[in-house]
Order: C-alpha cells, then sequence, then structure tokens
C-alpha cells in the first residue's frame, strides 16, 4: 500500500519535473522574443517581467528529475551494464553475477547517499543560497541524499524480487507506439532467395525473374 | 600504476554486469579510499555539480521531443513520402527504406526505435513484394544507426559535454557525412537490388508526391528548428532543444493527432526515465574523468602515445579499432562519456581537430551498433525479424562493409566533415 503509493508519487514527480522545465524554458524563450517585439504595449507589458531564474531553476528541476528518475530507473531496469559474457554463463553462476551486480548497486548509491546527507547537514549551517532564485542550497542538494537512499531501496528491492522469482525488471528500448503487429510470412522459400547468401539448385526459378519491372503486387 | 589499477578495477566491475555508471562510481570510490587522501567529501559535491550545466539540459529536452515523434504513424508518413521520392529506381521499397530510416532516425533520435518503427511496417511490405528476407533485413539494422549522425544527436551532445566542443559546429559538421552515409547505403541498395533484379513500385505522380512530401515535411521540420534556431543564434541549443520538444509536442497532438491528452504523461515519463538514465552515467562519467584528471592520467596517456611515435594516422587507427571493441559491450553514451575525456587530449596534441574527432566518434559508434557480434540494432532487428544474429549478420555485410570504407573515409579526410561549418564560418 505504502510502497504503491510511493511508487506513484515517484512517477508523477519525474513527470511533473520534465513537463514543467520544458514549459519554463519555452516561456522564457518566448518571453525573449516578445521583449525585442518594436511594439511598446507589448515590450512595457514584458520587460518587467523577470525571467533570468528560469535557467537556473530548469537545472535544479533536472537535477531531482535525474535523481529520483534514476531510482525509478532501477524498477524499470533501464540502467544496462556489459551483460554479453555474464549471459553465456550457467544459470546459476549467471544469477550470483547478477545479484552481485544489484548488491553493488545498492552499496555505492548507499554511500552516496550516506556522504550526500553528510554534506547537505554541513551546508544547512550555512547562509548559502542560490545565485537567481535566492533560496538555501542545502534545499536543492537535498536531491542527492533522497534520490539515492530511495535508489539503494529500490536496489534491494529488485534483487529481492529477483531472489523471490528470479525475474528483473526489463526495459525495452525500441518500444514504440502506433505499429500494428504486423509479421513477416513465415511461407518464405529460403531456396528460392537469390542473393547468393542462401544455397539453391541451380534450375530453380529466381524470386526476382518472375516480376516484371515496376510489377510491384 | 595508477592508471593500470584504476583501469583494471573499472573492467573488471564491468564485466560483472552491473550497470556502467555504478561500475564508474565505485571504481572512482574504491580509489579515491584505498590509494589517495582526496577528501572523500568533495564525491558528493562532484555528484551534484557534474550536472548543474545548462548544456548538459538539452539532453532531456531532445529525449522528449523524439518521444513525442516516435510513432507508428509519424513513420508511416516518413515511408509514404520516402517511396513516392524513390520508390520507382532500382531496389523501390529498400531504397525507400534507407531513406525514410534517415528522415525518422533523425528526429526520433533512437537508433533502435527507428529499427522497429521502419522495420515492422516496411519489412512486411517488402516480404511480400518478393524482396528477399535478409535485403530488407540488411537495409533496416544498418540505416536504422543514421540517426546518430545526422542532427539533432544526443551522442554528439555527450561528447560536446566531455571535451568543450562547440554543440551547434558538431552538428553542423555531422550534416555532410550523414547524408552521404544515407546515399552510401542507399547505393549498395540500388546495386543489389539491379544485380538480383528485384521489385519496383510504380512511378508516383508529383501531386502524390507532393501530398506525402506535405505530411511528412511537419515533422522533419524539427530538424531546421534545431539547426535553424542554433545556426542563427536565435537560441542557444539547450534552448533548441526545448523549443524542438515544443515543437514537437505541438505537431504530434494538433497536427499529425497522433496522440491524445492522456497519452502525454506517459511519454513524459519514458523520456524522464530515459533521460534521468542517460543524467546518472554522465555524473558518474564526470566523477570519473575527476579521478582521471587528479591522476593525471591523460596528460601521461597522450606523452606515452607520442613517445611511442604514433602519428595521427596510427593514433586514428588505434582509435577506430579500441571504439568499434567497445561499441560492441556499451552504448554510445557510455563510450562517449568514457573515451573522449581520455583520447581527446592526445587528438589535440597530435593537432586533430575537435570537431573532426568528435564526427569521427559519432560515425564509430553507428558502425558498432550494427556489427556483430552485439551491436544493438543487430539484436532488435533479430526481434522483429524472426532471424537469428548469425543469419542476419550475413545480410547485412554488403552494407557494414560500405560503411566501415565510409569510417576510413571519415577519418583520414577531415575536410568532409569541417567543410560546412567552414562554409558557414562556425569554426
Amino acid at each position: 500500500m505504502i510502497l504503491t503509493l510511493l511508487d506513484r508519487l515517484e512517477e508523477w514527480l519525474i513527470t511533473f519535473l520534465i513537463g514543467a522545465a520544458t514549459l519554463i524554458i519555452f516561456v522564457a524563450v518566448v518571453h525573449r522574443f516578445g521583449c525585442s517585439v518594436p511594439v511598446p504595449a507589448i515590450q512595457d507589458l514584458l520587460i518587467p517581467i523577470n525571467m533570468s531564474w528560469a535557467q537556473e531553476l530548469c537545472i535544479y528541476m533536472f537535477v531531482w528529475m535525474a535523481k529520483f528518475g534514476a531510482a525509478y530507473g532501477v524498477r524499470t531496469g533501464i540502467h544496462v551494464g556489459v551483460d554479453v559474457l555474464i549471459n553465456r554463463l550457467p544459470g546459476k553462476t549467471r544469477n550470483k553475477f547478477i545479484i552481485f551486480g544489484l548488491l553493488a548497486g545498492a552499496l555505492f548509491t548507499g554511500i552516496v547517499g550516506t556522504l550526500g546527507s553528510n554534506f547537505v547537514w554541513h551546508i544547512a549551517h550555512t547562509e548559502q543560497v542560490s545565485a537567481e532564485l535566492e533560496i538555501p542550497i542545502w534545499m536543492v542538494y537535498l536531491a542527492i541524499p533522497c534520490g539515492s537512499y530511495l535508489m539503494c531501496f529500490r536496489f534491494l528491492q529488485v534483487t529481492w524480487s529477483f531472489i523471490c522469482t528470479g525475474q528483473l525488471p526489463h526495459h525495452d528500448h525500441s518500444h514504440v507506439d502506433g505499429i500494428e503487429e504486423e509479421t513477416i510470412p513465415p511461407d518464405v522459400n529460403w531456396l528460392e532467395m537469390d542473393d547468393n547468401l542462401h544455397p539453391h539448385d541451380l534450375k530453380h526459378k529466381k524470386l526476382g525473374n518472375g516480376s516484371k519491372e515496376g510489377g510491384g503486387k | 600504476m595508477s592508471v593500470a589499477i584504476i583501469f583494471g578495477l573499472l573492467i573488471a566491475l564491468m564485466i560483472t554486469g552491473m550497470p556502467i555508471s555504478i561500475s564508474l562510481g565505485l571504481t572512482v570510490l574504491s580509489f579515491l579510499f584505498t590509494m589517495t587522501d582526496v577528501p572523500i567529501q568533495s564525491v558528493a559535491l562532484k555528484l551534484f555539480t557534474g550536472i548543474e550545466k545548462f548544456e548538459i539540459m538539452a539532453i532531456p529536452f531532445f529525449i522528449l521531443a523524439g518521444n513525442f515523434l516516435t510513432h507508428g504513424g509519424v513513420a508511416r508518413r516518413m515511408i509514404s513520402f520516402a517511396s513516392s521520392l524513390v520508390g520507382h529506381w532500382h531496389g523501390g521499397l529498400g531504397l525507400a527504406g534507407v531513406m525514410a530510416c534517415a528522415l525518422f532516425a533523425a528526429v526520433s533520435g533512437s537508433s533502435p526505435a527507428t529499427v522497429v518503427a521502419i522495420g515492422a511496417i516496411i519489412l512486411p511490405a517488402m516480404v511480400k513484394q518478393g524482396f528477399p528476407r535478409n535485403f530488407g533485413a540488411g537495409i533496416i539494422t544498418t540505416s536504422g544507426a543514421l540517426g546518430i549522425l545526422i542532427p539533432p544527436s544526443i551522442c554528439m551532445v555527450m561528447y560536446s559535454i566531455a571535451t568543450n566542443t562547440s554543440v551547434g559546429t558538431l552538428f553542423m559538421a555531422g550534416v555532410v557525412p550523414g547524408l552521404l552515409l544515407a546515399i552510401v547505403l542507399g547505393l549498395v541498395a540500388w546495386y543489389r537490388a539491379r544485380k538480383y533484379n528485384y521489385p519496383r513500385l510504380p512511378k508516383a505522380s508529383w501531386t502524390e508526391r507532393f501530398r506525402a512530401f506535405r505530411e511528412s515535411i511537419w515533422g522533419l521540420l524539427l530538424i531546421l528548428v534545431v539547426m535553424g534556431g542554433i545556426y542563427s543564434g536565435v537560441f542557444t541549443p539547450t534552448e533548441a532543444a526545448a523549443m524542438a520538444a515544443v515543437y514537437s509536442f505541438v505537431v504530434c497532438m494538433f497536427i499529425y493527432k497522433d496522440l491524445s491528452f492522456k497519452d502525454i504523461p506517459k511519454v513524459l515519463l519514458n523520456s524522464a526515465n530515459m533521460s534521468a538514465m542517460l543524467l546518472y552515467i554522465i555524473t558518474n562519467a564526470v566523477l570519473f574523468s575527476y579521478l582521471m584528471t587528479s591522476e593525471n592520467v591523460p596528460q601521461m596517456m597522450a606523452e606515452w602515445l607520442i613517445a611511442m611515435g604514433l602519428g595521427p594516422i596510427a593514433f586514428l587507427l588505434v582509435v577506430n579499432g579500441l571504439l568499434l571493441l567497445a561499441g560492441n559491450v556499451m552504448e554510445p553514451a557510455s563510450i562517449v562519456l568514457i573515451m573522449a575525456p581520455i583520447l581527446f587530449p592526445v587528438a589535440t596534441k597530435l593537432g586533430i581537430d575537435p570537431v573532426h574527432f568528435g564526427i569521427l566518434i559519432t560515425v564509430n559508434m553507428e558502425v558498432g551498433m550494427c556489427h556483430p557480434p552485439v551491436g544493438l540494432n543487430l539484436y532488435v532487428a533479430s526481434g522483429i525479424t524472426k532471424m537469428g544474429i548469425t543469419e542476419l549478420t550475413v545480410a547485412v555485410w554488403p552494407w557494414l562493409l560500405s560503411m566501415i570504407v565510409f569510417l576510413g573515409l571519415v577519418t583520414y579526410w577531415p575536410a568532409l566533415s569541417l567543410w560546412l561549418p567552414r562554409m558557414l564560418g562556425m569554426m
């Protein structure tokens, strides 16, 4: 229950951050254009608006998106490594390597989370603020410990479910929407393929010979 | 000594199959912890400041722009435009496939997605028309990789982050080689089709061509928004990327109407997932190259290679070999981020132009995606064609061979990539 809530929260957060950051930069660019339009009325309206904070906010939003998105990525299995070698190993040894890799991920993100929280703790005692937005810098840097600990938790979660079910999350890099499942007809006769890459007998009628130029179907 | 330890550790961690970003990070942590007295606190700061640059933010924007347009509907429009233009020549649909791949890859920015989107539509059509399956599979596997050379290209943004080269110049430099490679792949298809007399399509009338052009132009204008915006100086590259994202949103929602409003969160989430993965690799790669510089590795490598009497020609040959090898086991982003900071200082010392070097690396990544044993495109294509890797390897060889020849051309003829940006006064 709480886990589902966490999952949804994570998804909403990163979805919102990437969408909002895009809008902000778009508005900032449009605003800059508007200011250079030689119509006094528009200029009077736009120039007093200060958009210089847009870049900084965009960067911070993306850093937050990156940290939490990385944690989400563990859950979707998007972080890939060099698995050519271990895929050739027999099942049991391979499983050990996979678990080792996942735990190494948990270790690294755990260490980084701890380093990060130390760092945030120290910086929270200073009066440092960000350049444009003037928000306390520790709030910005909070993304490191939060994101890293969440990622650590995700790695442990994936390890646990791998041990229990033997399944890893898998991200499909080649997923495209809007394609009907059309499959290649299985009745292609290899022997008729005339590309000198397949064996064929000499008397066989070649595919290309039958059709006239331009005669498609 | 420390170089050997760092690389030994990195490679050992990597071949256990853990995520590349994690192995980079763990290498840095364990080296700093055991071998040096660099305060480990600085690592935490680096993890934040590593991606705190506005230039890097071009990556999520480009991914978002590409994801909006990575849709079967867009692929279909590109295919009908391409086949109305070149379908009546030798090679018919195959030739159209090369062109459609180049167009689709340029706007979607993802090679595997291009292979699937174009391949899933055009391959069954080709088989129905009587093309052998290898012919189509070979074309789609290799042409799908065109996207990382034709701007906007995420691989080039990665290179520019790693080496501080101008993104705009790199994009411009990619135009001529990208078009040339598309032509080369098309020529191979044309030649083989003529030799074996494969079917051709009826010639399309100019009205049909115009209709297909009007349909696909909205997607293609994305390239113009990016390139025109950057070149004219209206946008910075990151702003251009953000504008491209908004533009492709408008196109897919209001012009093509491929997506409805309820699909938007899914597209955003997918893009965020993808970009977070890349940004995470960048953070850790920045950490890694920070370790490299603090240990003076690039300088040592440069001196060592120059002391061995390696001239530019031999050096580039070594680079090509190394990258092709790496291209087989890692994805382009990680390779560029790990290799570029190490190889770049040597290249500049040998007088190789940074932009030319960037294009060379990009072409290498492209070839690496489709050459056996484990190119990513091969795997994806094997999925949609239901052909084994060995079979596919046989199917792609004519195109792969021409790609390798093309790689040689790009490597030893800098003017090919540098001519356009020089003409435009960008360098």
